[in-house]
Formats: structure tokens, C-alpha cells, sequence
């Protein structure tokens, strides 16, 4: 079970609603309950962990021990003198409940179950954020925008790292595929710099080079 | 001494921490721990030691998370060396502190770190090699027993479980973690967790780790109620608290050991500690516990199935199993089984779930299918949409081996009989695998034509049982319905014999319907009969819960018995009972019925045509298919929104159902053809394949969905042996565009005239030009479109 109002803008905007339009009547009664199925099924967890943070010579940035190479997160945490990493999942049941909704037949459910877990999600996400904001705040730091694997080319491969890092599959119950999906679906993992400055050219999605995405937040 | 002497005997202490107490040490995060038995093995030993030390009886050797996917073959550490050196150095520790004999080294087994299928990517029987390995190491250099703990997941818990049992003969205790709502990460409760552990005959159970031992209390508790062996117990010091972004676990050794009395005298009969427990929290546990009067495990005598997320008893009031899915005379679920596509199969269930059905019953036999098979795929994919225990229903034994295997909780297996031959093949399955057994009251002679014989075979199946080391509570027995058209008393015999089993205590089972076979209203004879069975004691009414009359008179059954106190559920069911007027489409025509995607209206309005004399196919071609496309073409001008084209689609899908029962067997010339779609190998996300493959259907394309994660062999196999034209294949991302390369790449190989479409987040026109594709479908209505080319 999970808390708070659902953001209405961004699961129409999952679907495919753009340019202001929104759903009415029966479509948006089955997205309505589509959510509410999702919220009530979802077990939100997530789990951080602050790390120094060491930039090398050849591009590389290095956060605990894992060493990443990726132009995009060095500029999202260049200044910064540590970071957190982030994981957070809505948990296995509502991976159960999309698929039931699918195989019963329901896809339209499943597709809005989809959207509105993708948008808890970002709540979920947004939470801990805020939590990690007060503790920056006690060291007078300020927080980067999240920065998750695939964004950029920060490669999806150092999910396993994260993974393994903030040990999510006993603490969490969050694991990495071998094809590097998370499983359950929808979870997210995330580097947060630490920094002094708020300056921060790089925003979250509007980094990311793939420029015609439906999705892309404008 | 062998532990299984002593436990359930006197209290055991288990040891603290290992990977905080290692942190504490130097190990950083991220780093395996198991590789310190061979990088800092004084360490190691002398961490155990001071836990032996601190009273600890029973050592956990640092293998946690000692397995085949973080120590892979060639890598920097062998796992036979890791796992070896560990048992070694635990025993080291033994000798060290003199305590050899009045100590055990325990094999720790801890989660594999992946998620078992279909909620991850790894197969049930490739962990239950995983585990198997770590098993053979830890045996071979002399581990006392083992340790499965630490467990979110239950069906890892039983593979870790079936991989200990074969792979060696040593004791095992098996834990899990749990959450303050007492859940397991996949959903497991204490009751279904107790049930399926003790099915699998372990030694002893209980849980450790997630939460402190004050939290931990409530579900000790209840693992206490439920459990009929020794209980275990281990929490962290103290619920994790994140302070400045780390984990930390503060309950001082003082505190903890008070916290643990509470926990002791609930019903822990093994104590220990888990992260942040240190051997001086154990000291403190053992000097505040070690004097408490100790109780032994109570038997409970509890009949009690389970799946992967809850437990129901049977013997606590009647439950209702659900007897749809089941091929005798529906002809519906012969054609789903014959040609695979489960999807009726599992909206049975789901539309028994939904009706009140508490287990639902799972008979798959038919000739020309493979039954073994069959059974298991059909477990599998009822497990991923209910949570209801199953009653996995076969007469061949090999079929209910393979299902029983790999169904996730304690199953009701139907069924066994007083046959020799019967209960030589199906008991051991059940000392295996655990299970509640159905035991059917017939023998050599046939079903005896009076209570007394029936009762005697019933004596029969209950003795044998116990033979196997299967409890009286574990079997629960069929009285058999006859058909009264064909003989006066058979309801009276079947009732005299289930009410003489219920007397002397023992559980009870019957198929309602066959009761009226022959006869008219059935369903008149059937809920009368299923009154008379309850009142004569029935414990599980094998049943159709979608009758509303069967309903009813259970409803009634349990007002009149007490059962429904204040009769609210009576009133909640019954009180709106009366028969609704049809649902009115109002000024709908069909058309638009589906253009606004109100399914029961469309189905509504399709049934009203046909009733009217309308011919089927010309409704589908002046109505259905004309509206299907306006919603199609508004959806590619941007008028209309993904959600309403599907539920237009499903709407379309629902008159399509309501018409289809008024058409002639041959599917008419519009049949456009027949595609094989999937999610390639790897790739978990399949929401927007399914999407496609309700459209497609929708356009009257005969569709075999291989589902997500598919081998490109199985796509080809499918493919060929389909003969389709076209193939749909989706990938999400990068990682496994590549296995869609190979898919292509294969089917170009071998099927050279195969059409082959893809579709996926990270795909565009030119990536999938590149991996061979003949056409990228941008979304679900570009595939239609590009197929109904290729089929036309």
C-alpha cells in the first residue's frame, strides 16, 4: 500500500496523452481503477547509500568501488564531492498484477497499470530524494538530479553494481537480470551527486541523447 | 551427537552477524564476503570462535552468498575452495575452543540474489542446481547440517530446500525474512512459508534477519501456532535504521537479549542474531535465555495447503474448490488445451477466484495431450495470476510429479486411492514434495456399495500413509459421489460414510455435481445435495462457484450454521440477487458501443442482434470491423488514445465471443491467417507485445503468443510448425535487441519466406533494418496494418 496522489499528468502522459489531452468517461474510470489496483498492490522500498566519489585522469568516474565511463554522469557530477546511490522498487505484486491483467484479457488495465507504476515509481523515487535532500542539507550539500543507468551513455550494465553495492536483493528485494533488466520491473536504481553548488546543467531526462522519445519530459 | 537428537529438546543458541561483523572488520561494501576464507581465514575463525564462545551452539560457516553466479567458473576464487576452506575453518574453530562435541557446523545457504521465474529470469531447476552444488561441497567437507536462511522468496526457499535433501542426508533448518506487515519480499506469509517447509519435511523453520526481535515478536508468534517442529528465530539488532545515508543497527547486546525473552517464550525453541548482532549481543541472549523453561514443539494436527502468498486450512469450516478448470464436457478448454493457449484456462480460474473459491482444481488430462507437460505449464502460469493454493488433479503419477515439483507452496494433490499400486506411486510424491492427499474411498474391488467399505478403505489409505511418514491431517478423504438416477441410495451411502469419517475426526472432500448427472435442473439436485454434505461434515466442496445457485445455497449453509455472523455476507451477496433487467445498451448501436469500449454493453447489444436473427458474419462486417477501423484510423491520427483502442479492442473482442456462439465451426473466408508473436530471449517486458497481440486478434488473426523470454529455437519451432507467414518480435532494450538479431537471424536460416516484424522502446526504423527485420511496427496499429499486407 502506498500513500499520497497519484500524478495524474504523468500516467496520461505514459499513455500517450499529449499536448493537454486527457482521457474521459470510461477510459479514464478504467485508468482510475487501474491505479488504484497498482497502489494497493505496491510494497514501495528503496534504500541509499552515501559513497566518495573520485574523478580520474582518463574520464572515468569512480563511485565506491565501482568505476564508471561515462561522459553524461561526469558532467551530472562534476563539482561534486560524493554521491548516493538509490534503489527502489514497488516490489513483486505488481508485476503479478499487470500479468494477471493480461492474461485475463485486459490489456488496456494492464497497459494503465503499467503507466500508473511507472509514475509511483518516480514517486517513490522523489521520496527518498527528499530524504537524502535533509541529510545533504545537515552538511550544507545539495543534491544532483538522479542519474540512473541507460541514461546517456552511463551503461544500464552498472545496475548490477548498484545492485550488488547496496546489497538490494536481500534489503530490497531487488535483482538484475542477466539480460540487465530489474527485476521486479519496476524499480529503479540511480546515481545522486553531492555537491556544494546547485549548479547543474544536466537535468534527468533531458540528458538523455535519445532526442525523439515519446516519452522525452520537455 | 547428531543435532536431530537434540533439537526440539532444549533451547539452541545460534550464532550473530557475519557480513556486519566482517564490515567491522574491514569489508567494504560490495565486496563478497566468502572470499575472506581464503584472503583472511584467522579472521573468519576467530569471529566463530567468539561466538562459540558467547554460547553459540550452532556455527553458520561464511557462505552466505557462496554460489555459482558470484564465484563463476574461472574466475579469481574457486566456489569448492570458498566453500570448503569455510566449513574447514568453522570446524577449526570447534577444536580451537574445545567444543566439537557440544557444537555444529552449520552450511550456510543464503539467496541466490536473482529472482526465480516468472518474476525474474532464472529458472526453478537451474537454482535448484545452484544450491545443489553449494551442497555437495559443504557435505563433503563435513558440515553438520544446513542452513537455508534469510529467504524472500518461497519458492528459492524450496529449491534451496529440494537441492539440500538431494544432495545430502543432514539436517536442515530453513528461515525466512520477513517485513513488518509479516511478508515475505514475494508475498509469502508465516502460515504458507510453515506449510510448505514442513511439507518439505525440514527439521526446523522460523525466521531471521529484516527486523529486530521486537517486530519479529508477532510473527514468531505465529510461526509458533502454526509449526509443529522447532521454531528459529535470529532478527537483526534492532529494525535497520538509515542514519546519514548508512545502514545501521543500534539495539545495544542488553537490550536485544530482553527483546529475546519475549521472542523465547513465545515459542522460539532456536535463539540466535543476524546483521548487526555481535558476539556480544549472543553472550547477552544466552546469559538472559539460557535458564527460561524451555517448551517442546507442539504437534498441531493442521490440514493446511499454501501457495506462494497464503495458507488455508481445511477443518476450520467448509472452503470451496473451484472444479472448472477441468476438460470433461467443455469443449472450450479441450480446444485451449489442444492447442496450448492457456488464456481461457487461466480466466477460469481468475472467474472462480473472483466467485469465492478458496482452491482451485487443476485436471488437464486429455487424449492427445501430453499430460505431464501440460499439467506443469498450467501450474506455472495459474501461479502467475491467483494466489489460490491448487489442487493439482491427475490420475498419472508422473503428471503430478512434475507439477508437484514446481508448484510454488503445498499443494492438494487429487488423487490417491486404496489401490496398492496407487498409493505405492502417488505417497511418496507426498513424502517428497509434501501435500495434502485426496484419498479417493475405492480399492482392487471397486468403490463398496456401503459406508463400512468405504470407511475401511479410508482406514486403508490413512495406515498406508502413515507408513510414509504422511500424517493423519495430510490426507484427506474422498467419499465419492454416485450418480442417484442410476442408484436410489447412493447419496445416502456417500453421506452416511463422510459423516462417519468426519466423526472420527478426519478431513473430507467431495465432488458435488456428479450427483445429478442425468437428470434436469441439476444445479436444483446439486446445492440441496451440497447441504446435506455440509451438514454431514464436508471440509472442501469440490464445486462450480460460478453457479449462483450452488453460491446460494453455500451462503445459506453458513448463516444457518453461524458461520456468517450478522448474516453479512448472505446479505451482501444475495440481497441484490434479484434478475437485472439486461444490460440496456441504450441508444448505442454496436458500432459504437465498441468505439467507446464498453465491453458488457457490446456483448450485450451482439447477443440482442443475433437474437433478433441476424447473421453473425454479416454483423461482424457491417458493425464490428468497421467500427474496429474508425477506432484504428482515429488512433493513427492522434484523435484517439492507446487505452481506448484497447478497450475498443476489448470491447470488439467481447461481441466477437457473444457472436461467435451463433456461427457455424468454420471461421469464414475473412480469416486472415495465423501469426506467431514474442518477446525474445531475455527480456522480461512484455506489456508492449501483448498490446499487438490484442489488436491482432481483434482483426481476426489467429495469434500464438510464445509469451517473453522466448530462445530463438522455440520461436522457430513454433514458427515452422505453424506454418505462419509472419512473425512479431519485441525487445525492450539494447541488451536484447541483440537476441532479437539472433531470433532473425535464424529464422532467415531456416524459413527463408518468413515475414518478420519487431517493435520495442529502443528499436526505429533503421536499427531494425539493421538486424534484419522486414518491418518496424512504431505502434500496435502499424503492425496490424503491415500484417494484414503480408496475410491479405
Amino acid at each position: 500500500m502506498s500513500a499520497g496522489t497519484p500524478n495524474w499528468r504523468e500516467i496520461f502522459r505514459y499513455l500517450g496523452y499529449n499536448n493537454g489531452a486527457r482521457p474521459e468517461g470510461a477510459v479514464l474510470e478504467m485508468i482510475e481503477r487501474a491505479e488504484a489496483a497498482v497502489r494497493g498492490m505496491a510494497e514501495a522500498k528503496s534504500v541509499y547509500q552515501r559513497f566518495p566519489l573520485v574523478f580520474h585522469g582518463d574520464g572515468a568516474v569512480e563511485i565506491g568501488d565501482i568505476r564508471i565511463e561515462s561522459a553524461a554522469l561526469r558532467r551530472n557530477l562534476e563539482g561534486c564531492a560524493g554521491a548516493f546511490l538509490l534503489a527502489a522498487t514497488l516490489g513483486a505484486d505488481v508485476d503479478r498484477l499487470i500479468s494477471r491483467l493480461t492474461a485475463l484479457g485486459h490489456v488496456s488495465e494492464a497497459a494503465a497499470a503499467q503507466a500508473a507504476a511507472a509514475a509511483l515509481i518516480e514517486d517513490v523515487c522523489d521520496e527518498a530524494g527528499e530524504s537524502m535532500r535533509k541529510i545533504a542539507a545537515a552538511r550544507g550539500l545539495k543534491l544532483r538530479p538522479r542519474f540512473s543507468p541507460g541514461y546517456g551513455d552511463f551503461s544500464i550494465e552498472h545496475q548490477r553494481d548498484i545492485a550488488r553495492v547496496l546489497d538490494t536483493a536481500r534489503r530490497i528485494g531487488l535483482t538484475v537480470t542477466d539480460s540487465l533488466m530489474l527485476a521486479p520491473m519496476k524499480s529503479v536504481t540511480a546515481v545522486i551527486g553531492l555537491s556544494e553548488t546547485t549548479g547543474c546543467p544536466d537535468g534527468k531526462c533531458e540528458a538523455c541523447a535519445k532526442t525523439d522519445c515519446d516519452f522525452r519530459r520537455l | 551427537m547428531d543435532i536431530r537428537d537434540i533439537l526440539g529438546k532444549r533451547r539452541l543458541f545460534l550464532d550473530g552477524g557475519t557480513g556486519t561483523s566482517l564490515q567491522k572488520m574491514g569489508l567494504r561494501a560490495g565486496e563478497r564476503p566468502e572470499v575472506w576464507n581464503i584472503l583472511h581465514p584467522d579472521r573468519i575463525e576467530a569471529l566463530h570462535r567468539a561466538y562459540l564462545n558467547a554460547g553459540a551452539d550452532i556455527i553458520y560457516t561464511n557462505t552466505f552468498g557462496a554460489n555459482r553466479l558470484k564465484y563463476p567458473e574461472g574466475g579469481d576464487h574457486s566456489l569448492e575452495e570458498v566453500v570448503k576452506s569455510a566449513v574447514n575453518i568453522a570446524k577449526g574453530a570447534q577444536k580451537a575452543c574445545g567444543r566439537e562435541d557440544s557444537s555444529w557446523v552449520a552450511l550456510d545457504i543464503g539467496p541466490s540474489g536473482k529472482l526465480l521465474r516468472p518474476l525474474g529470469d532464472l529458472d526453478f531447476e537451474d537454482a535448484v542446481e545452484l544450491f545443489a552444488e553449494v551442497v555437495r561441497y559443504g557435505a563433503e567437507a563435513g558440515a553438520d547440517l544446513i542452513v537455508i536462511e534469510t529467504m524472500g522468496d518461497s519458492y528459492e526457499l524450496k529449491a534451496a530446500v529440494l537441492a539440500a535433501k538431494e544432495n545430502s542426508v543432514l539436517p536442515i533448518i530453513a528461515t525466512a525474512a520477513f517485513d513488518e506487515r509479516a511478508r515475505l519480499l514475494t508475498g509469502g506469509t508465516p502460515e504458507a512459508v510453515t506449510a510448505l517447509l514442513e511439507g518439505l519435511r525440514v527439521d526446523a523453520l522460523g525466521l531471521n534477519c529484516g527486523l529486530g526481535p521486537r517486530e519479529m515478536l508477532p510473527i514468531a508468534e505465529r510461526f509458533a501456532a502454526a509449526a509443529s517442529i522447532p521454531v528459529a528465530a535470529a532478527p537483526n539488532a534492532g529494525l535497520p535504521r538509515q542514519v546519514e545515508g548508512r545502514m545501521v543497527f543500534d539495539l545495544s547486546p542488553e537490550g536485544f537479549a530482553e527483546q529475546m525473552e519475549a521472542v523465547a517464550r513465545a515459542g522460539a525453541q532456536l535463539l540466535g542474531g543476524c546483521c548487526g548482532t555481535t558476539p556480544e549481543h549472543i553472550a547477552a541472549l544466552v546469559g538472559r535465555c539460557r535458564e527460561l523453561p524451555f517448551a517442546e514443539p507442539v504437534r498441531k494436527h493442521r490440514t493446511v495447503v499454501s501457495s506462494f502468498s497464503t495458507a488455508v486450512e481445511l477443518g476450520t469450516g467448509p472452503v470451496i474448490v473451484g472444479e472448472r478448470i477441468n476438460p470433461t464436457g467443455k469443449p472450450r478448454l479441450k480446444e485451449a488445451l489442444r492447442s496450448g493457449k492457456l488464456e481461457y484456462l487461466l480466466s477460469e480460474g481468475a472467474a472462480q477466484e473472483d466467485a469465492g473459491a478458496q482452491i482451485l482444481d487443476v485436471n488437464v488430462g486429455l487424449p492427445g495431450v501430453d499430460e505431464p507437460a501440460m499439467l506443469e505449464r498450467a501450474v506455472c502460469a495459474l501461479q502467475g495470476v491467483t494466489g489460490l493454493p491448487l489442487q493439482l488433479d491427475s490420475s498419472d503419477p508422473a503428471a503430478l510429479e512434475r507439477a508437484m515439483r514446481r508448484y510454488n507452496g503445498k499443494p492438494m494433490i487429487n488423487s490417491v486411492s486404496a489401490k496398492a499400486e496407487s498409493m505405492a506411486a502417488v505417497f511418496p510424491l507426498i513424502r517428497k514434495y509434501g501435500g495434502v492427499v485426496v484419498g479417493l474411498a475405492l480399492d482392487e474391488g471397486g468403490i463398496p456399495e456401503t459406508p463400512e467399505g468405504r470407511v475401511a478403505c479410508a482406514e486403508r489409505i490413512y495406515s498406508t500413509a502413515a507408513e510414509y511418514g504422511i500424517a493423519h491431517e495430510d490426507v484427506v478423504i474422498d467419499t465419492l459421489t454416485l450418480t442417484v438416477s442410476s442408484e436410489p441410495r447412493a447419496a445416502q451411502v456417500t453421506l452416511e460414510a463422510l459423516r462417519r469419517i468426519h466423526e472420527r475426526g478426519g478431513r473430507t472432500t467431495l465432488g458435488v455435481s456428479n450427483v445429478s448427472f442425468g437428470l434436469p435442473a441439476r444445479e436444483k439436485v446439486n446445492s440441496a445435495f451440497l447441504t446435506l454434505a455440509l451438514e454431514a461434515g464436508l471440509d472442501c466442496a469440490i464445486m462450480n462457484p460460478l453457479s449462483a445457485a450452488m453460491m446460494s445455497a453455500w451462503r445459506a449453509f453458513a448463516v444457518l450454521t453461524a458461520r456468517d455472523e450478522r448474516c453479512e455476507d448472505y446479505i451482501a451477496h444475495e440481497a441484490g440477487a434479484e434478475p437485472k433487467p439486461q444490460a440496456a445498451a441504450g441508444p448505442l448501436s454496436l458500432g459504437g458501443c465498441i468505439e467507446k469500449g464498453l465491453s458488457s454493453a457490446a456483448s450485450a447489444e451482439a447477443q440482442r442482434l443475433v437474437a433478433g436473427g441476424a447473421e453473425p458474419l454479416d454483423i461482424i462486417n457491417a458493425e464490428l470491423i468497421p467500427a474496429l477501423d474508425r477506432v484504428g484510423k482515429g488512433f493513427e491520427t492522434g484523435a484517439i488514445y492507446l487505452p481506448q483502442l484497447l478497450m475498443s479492442a476489448e470491447a470488439a473482442g467481447a461481441a466477437f465471443e457473444a457472436l461467435k456462439a451463433g456461427m457455424k465451426e468454420d471461421k469464414g473466408s475473412g480469416y486472415p491467417g495465423k501469426i506467431v508473436i514474442a518477446t525474445v530471449k531475455g527480456d522480461i517486458h512484455d506489456i508492449g507485445k501483448n498490446i499487438v497481440r490484442t489488436l491482432l486478434e481483434n482483426y481476426g488473426f489467429d495469434v500464438r503468443d510464445l509469451g517473453k523470454d522466448v530462445p530463438p529455437e522455440a520461436v522457430l519451432d513454433a514458427a515452422s510448425q505453424e506454418g505462419v507467414r509472419l512473425v512479431g518480435l519485441s525487445a525492450l532494450m539494447t541488451t536484447t535487441v541483440a537476441s532479437m538479431e539472433e531470433t532473425i537471424r535464424l529464422l532467415r536460416e531456416r524459413l527463408p519466406g518468413v515475414k518478420i516484424m519487431v517493435g520495442g522502446a529502443v528499436l526505429t526504423e533503421d536499427y531494425a533494418r539493421q538486424i534484419g527485420a522486414d518491418f518496424y511496427g512504431k505502434d500496435a496499429m502499424a503492425s496490424v496494418r503491415y500484417a494484414r499486407e503480408v496475410c491479405s
